[in-house]
């Protein structure tokens, strides 16, 4: 089932009247079963996967408390069957062609075994969240739990199953196992993130989408057609996956729960370490946790260091899809941390005019970055990047011109919020305080708000209905 | 408990003002003097909207035409019959009635009201579909599709939109129902075109040389620019729905067939073969084959014919190009190979 969808609605308003109105020991039950309901809406067999995924790390972290001098074993259990799962049915066809260019290109022809089968959505995400319980109770900093009910809501809360955020279980669990009651402060903020989020879905993400896709699918594109199409691409993707994350994060809340913040206005990022504190950040962190640090992280001489950081990149990059152009991703974003030696604006520092020069040059390296990630073919990377800005004709500089600024123009309200958000960071406002209410102008302006972008929605959102970005990783 | 009251107040202020807001659009309507749209001919689908001209030239260039075989359907006929050859091959002409991206309902309408209309009698109708295409009438009708129904539709289609209400549930009736009463594509029918024409105001101060951009710039993203892509146009629709008795009466087959059968046309539908693997033939699921089964059993029992391109050795990968689509260079043999197989129906 899809966020933006009349089922999906339906669904939750259905969700939220039975959770609220049965006690709470059946509360998670619900939960469980609407999760369930929710991923196996359109192919009931992906169920099997969630579920295994669960009950194998249940027993496996059980199995770690209850024989400690065999809890290795036991992790090795837990990451073997997730990364089997993950690399079965979302890289072997990426590997069978890989071994089979290779061997053919020493003469040895072979047909290679193709999988025809679907790549269950949000696999990536529920395994990683899944994998995160098992090795933080490894690590003896969580206790394996003993509800295999809990661990399944854990698991399988339908909020964030298919695009994240990705949860860590110190975070969650403790919410999941935890008393609950309904804040009408939480529902009232819940219901402006949904409608933010379905606004820069089906307005924003959804209308430059198509501008993206028509210049990647140009064979011939030219210097400013083609840069015009990355910029809208950067407007779609973040619009598009921070959109899932707030609709996320707000009917998480209308159930009671919180769940991390996953993006932090990345394109006022001043640099590649401030990218990656405000990009993906439920990703990121993750990496850096039971990756990056594992590896040593900036402990020890510099080369290791930029082992490290390269390492954690190319497997970022790679967990996005079984594509080379990922990993050229992820290794140009881990080449620009190394070369900036990780240095960035603390979050904390105001933003300020001096800085301004910083973001934007940050801002043209991260659409370098888009494109490597938008452009599948490598030789298509390489055509694309030995464009040049002269001589091409009046045509399509005009073109590319046009499609930028319309892509500006459908994106201008993210804009304005991330530099209003920016301006504002460290403000606490009274709403801000749980069991606070806004003053009558505030909620009158925010429901006028949210009015607008349903009004928005209804008049301007895309004719071509795209799916989320990340539900194919 | 005050607090508690005054936050059920606040949400429940919050949400009405979110929700009656939309109301607004109206008014806005009214102030910039929107013309009011003409109400849609499938009322069960969509609110009023714009809608493009039907292409009634169709129907006398048919008469001229008179036609020994007609082919309808969508980019796998395009891409497939060289209507030139085959008329050679059949010594008499083969009228296309294609359009990309359309769906059943418009292969229906092009029936009723381009070659019934014009009162042809050629010797057979082809129509060409993938798989489930002719029991999904919901196929390519969403709104970025839908203008190529506008080609062959009357300003009434109660037969046509009598099976598409029967399709949809009650979830699209009160999202028409919302759209309706804000009048969103009123308004879309302003806004839309002024946000689009607005950076190429910002660019261009003549109005002419502006018109003359846009147009230009729409050929220089046009079809003749794309670069081939293999997973393009792929997908069909909803893949576990191979019911064949539950989908057949929530179609337009069976009004293609009743209408064919009053007039005296023979139907033929061709179910092109998918994108074949390297070694052989697409993979069928069994639900698949059981649904062609039924199907096939179905069209020969009310008098029409199913030919199958599926598993046809003949047509290998080489003569694929993106997706499901021929490439232009396998138009001709495909063409030679259908029409030889096609006698044996003709016998």
């Amino acid at each position: 089932m899809i966020f933006h969808s009349l089922d999906f609605i339906a669904f939750f308003v259905i969700v939220v009247a039975l959770y609220w109105s049965v006690p709470r020991r059946w509360q998670n039950v619900l939960l469980v079963v609407a999760s369930y309901l929710f991923y196996g809406y359109v192919h009931p067999w992906f169920l099997i996967l969630i579920a295994a995924s669960t009950v194998i790390d249940y027993g496996a972290a059980r199995g770690m408390e209850s024989w400690p001098d065999r809890r290795r074993w036991f992790l090795g259990l837990s990451v073997v069957s997730n990364f089997g799962m993950l690399g079965f049915f979302k890289y072997f066809n990426f590997f069978a062609e890989n071994v089979a260019a290779a061997l053919a290109s020493l003469g040895l022809a072979v047909s290679e075994p193709t999988l025809r089968i679907l790549l269950p959505v949000g696999i990536s995400f529920y395994t990683f969240q899944a994998m995160s319980y098992t090795i933080d109770v490894y690590r003896g900093e969580l206790r394996a739990r003993r509800s295999l009910l809990d661990l399944a809501v854990f698991v399988s809360f339908f909020p964030h199953l298919v695009a994240g955020p990705i949860q860590r279980a110190s975070f969650l669990l403790p919410q999941v196992e935890g008393p609950r009651r309904f804040s009408l402060e939480r529902a009232r903020s819940g219901f402006v993130l949904i409608g933010w989020g379905f606004f820069k879905k089906l307005v924003i993400a959804d209308n430059v989408g198509v501008i993206a896709n028509k210049v990647f699918a140009l064979a011939d594109p030219t210097f400013y057609i083609l840069w015009a199409g990355v910029f809208a691409f950067a407007i779609q993707i973040y619009a598009d996956f921070s959109a899932y994350t707030d609709i996320a994060r707000g009917t998480s809340r209308w159930l009671g729960f919180e769940l991390t913040q996953n993006f932090d206005h990345p394109y006022l990022a001043a640099s590649p370490a401030d990218f990656w504190r405000r990009w993906n950040i439920s990703l990121s962190t993750w990496f850096r946790d039971y990756v990056y640090i594992p590896l040593g992280g900036s402990h020890g001489s510099r080369w290791l260091w930029i082992r490290n950081v390269l390492v954690t990149f190319l497997l970022s990059g790679f967990w996005h899809g079984a594509s080379w152009n990922y990993v050229l991703w992820g290794a140009y974003h881990g080449v620009l941390l190394v070369l900036t030696r990780g240095r960035g604006r603390a979050l904390s520092d105001p933003l300020q005019w001096r800085v301004v020069p910083r973001i934007a040059a940050m801002f043209a390296l991260t659409l370098i970055g888009w494109l490597l990630f938008r452009e599948t073919e490598l030789a298509a990377i390489v055509r694309d990047l030995r464009l040049s800005p002269f001589g091409v004709s009046e045509l399509d500089r005009q073109t590319g011109v046009y499609l930028f600024l319309l892509a500006f123009l459908y994106s201008v309200p993210v804009w304005i919020q991330s530099v209003w958000a920016e301006l504002h960071r460290g403000v606490r406002v009274a709403s801000d305080v749980e069991g606070a209410l806004p003053a009558w102008p505030a909620l009158a302006f925010q429901g006028l708000a949210c009015g607008v972008a349903f009004a928005t929605i209804l008049v301007l959102r895309s004719r071509t209905s795209l799916d989320f970005i990340y539900f194919q990783f | 408990m005050a607090t508690r009251v005054r936050a059920a107040v606040g949400l429940l202020t919050l949400v009405l003002i979110a929700v009656l807001t939309p109301a607004l659009v109206p008014v806005l309507n009214r102030w910039h003097s929107a013309q009011p749209l003409a109400p849609t001919y499938l009322p069960a689908l969509e609110g009023p909207r714009e809608r493009s001209p039907f292409e009634e030239t169709r129907v006398p260039d048919l008469q001229h035409l008179n036609p020994g075989f007609v082919v309808i359907g969508d980019s796998m006929a395009g891409t497939r019959v060289d209507e030139r050859r085959m008329g050679e091959l059949a010594g008499t002409p083969v009228a296309p009635l294609l359009q990309a991206g359309s769906g059943s309902a418009f292969w229906y309408l092009a029936l009723k009201n381009w070659v019934i209309a014009s009162g042809i009698k050629p010797r057979l109708v082809m129509v060409f579909f993938r798989d489930t295409n002719l029991t999904d009438v919901m196929f390519r009708l969403d709104q970025q599709f839908r203008w190529t129904l506008d080609l062959v539709a009357l300003e009434r289609e109660e037969e046509l939109n009598g099976v598409i209400a029967g399709r949809v549930g009650p979830l699209h009736r009160a999202q028409t129902f919302v759209g309706r009463w804000s009048e969103a594509e009123e308004a879309r029918h302003w806004i839309e075109p002024a946000l689009l024409r607005l950076p190429a105001e910002w660019m261009i101060g003549s109005r002419r040389r502006r018109i003359e951009f846009l147009d230009a710039m729409n050929v220089r993203l046009g079809f003749d620019h794309l670069r081939p892509m293999p997973a393009a146009d792929i997908q069909i629709g909803d893949a576990p729905a191979f019911d064949f008795a539950r989908d057949v009466d929530r179609s337009v087959l069976p009004l293609m067939l009743r209408d064919a059968s009053r007039e005296g046309l023979t139907l033929c539908f061709v179910r092109v073969q998918r994108r074949p693997l390297p070694n052989g033939p697409p993979a069928q699921s069994p639900a698949l084959i059981a649904y062609v089964n039924a199907l096939r059993e179905y069209l020969t029992s009310r008098g029409a014919i199913l030919h199958d391109d599926t598993g046809d050795p003949a047509l290998t990968l080489e003569m694929y190009a993106d997706g499901d689509h021929l490439a232009r260079h396998a138009r001709r043999a495909y063409t030679e190979h259908f029409f030889n197989g096609l006698r044996l129906h003709l016998q």
